[in-house]
């Protein structure tokens, strides 16, 4: 088995008196999309916020292709080619396809100047390449569709460098058609082979579409790991509850 | 049926409706009918040489600060300072030159006095900022602590140095210093010097009866021509000059720089743009400091122009200049607006204000009254704005 690009040893937050993660493993490898499921407040947001360089670990080690790292901030993360696609896809509604793709790390000419067209064309073909042809990329986030942005939010962590691409919950919140256009790129993105890829979900049938390697968190801890084939269906059902059992559940539910 | 993609559904637009959808089209509609109605309502005067002097020099101070409070507003903050700051630094700079520099350090200097002042400001300002984004408080609260704290500061300071709450009677530094000159002194004497070229040419074989009458008066008068003949007006405020060299910088800045990027993005969305790397803290800091140097450009440019200061000068300015923003289209909620539907704004709200000058019959009071109206409307129009471009939400 070839080499992870990212790992994950015994990874601890804690906020105050609470711990959003109490020792979590992940292993990360290129080509593979890696499928983190888990509950509501499972620590799947910490743990990316975590990977991303927004929170700093309260213990715990991060390795890049074998090399400890710490990063100190969302920048150290990108340069360590760790790139993250938010739920709200940080992307500026008000602001034209271009000046969002190139947001904090604008193509400059002398005395700061927005080297424009460039950029235009920039993001014109990489949204291509991962599969929507964008006329124009002067107009408006605010005018796209949640499967454009998505894929504006993809393509831009690729451009900019990303090995690893985290991919918060970028299904929910989205009709079918564009669930399924969503899934598409993120196989376009696995054909690549040179690209990790971290996929954050609520949904047992995304993930079973195109993951590779499962993580399920519960309360902050890792309840369940493998590979698509270690892990059966009903296996499944029983960690993405949180590691009760459905037939526990259903009596549950029977005795109200 | 053909492949059918989602950028299709996006209509192309001809240049015309393009236009149309600019952010500024209802500010250049606004100051395009008001210039029209004044030029009609007060026979011309207010474009005559001297009647378009004045109207400038308003329209530049409104506009100056005007800018700084849209530059901030774009980021996503108010600063309810900025009249406070203009009081503040018009008390600093003549208390300066009326008594010396602090600390016995010897007399001052117009370009010592200034750039002391400045350094005051702009570390207030950085002091504004800092607060507002350390704490996440809202700029409003904050920056409101800071028009009572600088206005109470610059009433005791002019009481305990001064003994009065108004300094008069400083000597017209703009004679000596070429320093003073290009703040409170004239400019584009050009514009009027070939102004009053045309205007003699005009003039010239024409017959002049020897009681002049009205009529004719205010002919000479559309031709900066005096009584004598000779040249009556001879130049714009200084004001007009730093209005345009900070609208120029802005405009540059905001529409073609990575810095004009950063602001944008920190106003629309403060998360997305930390996430991907802008400085949000610094960029709105900055920006801070950027609304106390146009406070402070604006009370320079009045004290070196007048030799005079006093405890209430700027009040209620802060309120001027967002409504000036507010008006050239600039959103609320930050992260929209443009430089150049600012200047529209200003050109309007100084034209309007000044108004009662040129057609005496108005009540002044009438001024306000119009304010408030485009104000609510420009509103409207912004949020309209605003649902287009977001699709509505």
């Amino acid at each position: 088995m070839a080499e992870p690009y990212l790992r994950v040893e015994n990874l601890t937050k804690q906020f105050g008196p609470f711990t959003a993660l109490g020792g979590v493993d992940l292993e990360v490898y290129p080509g593979e999309v890696h499928a983190l499921l888990g509950d509501n407040g499972a620590g799947k947001s910490t743990l990316i916020k975590t990977l991303a360089g927004v929170h700093q670990p309260t213990s715990g080690q991060i390795y890049i292709e074998g090399k400890p790292v710490s990063f100190r901030s969302p920048r150290d993360a990108s340069a360590a080619g760790i790139g993250t696609v938010y739920q709200d896809l940080a992307l500026n509604q008000l602001m034209s396809v271009t000046r969002n793709f190139f947001m904090g790390r604008e193509l400059k000419g002398p005395l700061g100047t927005l080297r424009m067209d460039e950029m235009n064309q920039i993001a014109h073909d990489e949204m291509l390449k991962i599969g929507i042809d964008f006329s124009d990329p002067t107009q408006a986030v605010g005018t796209m569709s949640g499967g454009q942005r998505q894929t504006l939010a993809i393509a831009r962590a690729i451009h900019f460098g990303a090995k690893v691409l985290i991919l918060d919950e970028p299904t929910s919140a989205l009709g079918q058609k564009q669930q399924m256009g969503v899934l598409k790129t993120i196989k376009r993105v696995r054909a690549r082979g040179d690209i990790a890829i971290i996929f954050i979900t609520h949904n047992e049938i995304h993930s079973r579409l195109v993951g590779d390697r499962f993580t399920f968190l519960a309360l902050g801890k890792v309840i369940g790991a493998g590979t698509s084939d270690q892990i059966g269906n009903d296996e499944m059902r029983r960690l993405m509850a949180g590691g009760a059992e459905m037939g526990d559940l259903e009596q549950e539910l029977a005795g109200i | 049926m053909a492949e059918r993609s989602e950028a299709d559904r996006l209509k192309e637009e001809t240049w015309l409706q393009r236009l149309v959808r600019r952010p500024e089209i209802g500010a250049f509609i606004v100051m395009v009918v008001i210039i029209v109605a004044l030029a009609i309502a007060s026979d011309g005067k207010a474009f005559n040489a001297l009647g378009l002097k004045n109207n400038i020099k308003i329209i530049a101070q409104y506009g100056i600060i005007a800018l700084g409070a849209a530059a901030l507003m774009i980021a996503g903050e108010f600063d309810l300072s900025i009249g406070s700051m203009i009081g503040f630094a018009g008390m600093s700079m003549a208390l300066m030159l009326k008594w010396g520099l602090p600390f016995g350090l010897g007399e001052a200097t117009p370009f010592l006095a200034f750039i002391i002042t400045l350094a005051m400001t702009l570390t207030i300002g950085w002091i504004i900022g800092t607060i507002v984004v350390r704490s996440g408080l809202s700029s409003f609260i904050v920056t409101l602590a800071f028009l009572f704290f600088l206005r109470g500061t610059t009433e005791v300071s002019f009481r305990l140095i001064n003994q009065s709450t108004q300094v008069s009677g400083l000597p017209d530094y703009k004679e000596e210093s070429w320093f003073a000159n290009i703040l409170g002194g004239e400019v584009f004497g050009w514009f009027y010097d070939a102004w009053y070229w045309f205007g003699q040419k005009m003039v010239a074989g024409v017959e002049w009866p020897a009681r002049l009458t009205a009529d004719n008066i205010n002919y000479l008068a559309a031709l900066n021509i005096n009584r004598r003949l000779e040249q009556w007006v001879t130049g714009f405020d200084a004001r007009f000059m730093w209005f345009l060299i900070i609208a120029a910088v802005a405009y540059f800045v905001l529409s073609r720089t990575q810095l004009g990027n950063w602001i944008y993005a920190t106003g629309d969305n403060k998360e997305a743009a930390r996430a991907n790397g802008v400085p949000v803290n610094r960029v709105k800091v900055g920006l801070f400091m950027f609304t106390a140097f146009c406070a402070t450009m604006f009370a320079a440019c009045q004290v070196f122009d007048t030799n005079t200061s006093d405890a209430a000068k700027g009040n209620l300015m802060e309120l001027f200049a967002i409504a000036i923003a507010v008006v050239g289209g600039t959103l609320m909620t930050g992260g929209f607006g443009s430089i150049i539907g600012v200047v529209f704004g200003a050109i309007t709200v100084g034209l309007v204000a000044n108004a009662v000058f040129f057609i005496p019959e108005i009540d002044g009071a009438w001024f306000r009254v119009f304010l408030g109206s485009i104000l609510l409307a420009a509103v409207f129009a912004n949020e309209r704005i605003r649902k287009r471009i977001t699709g509505g939400i």
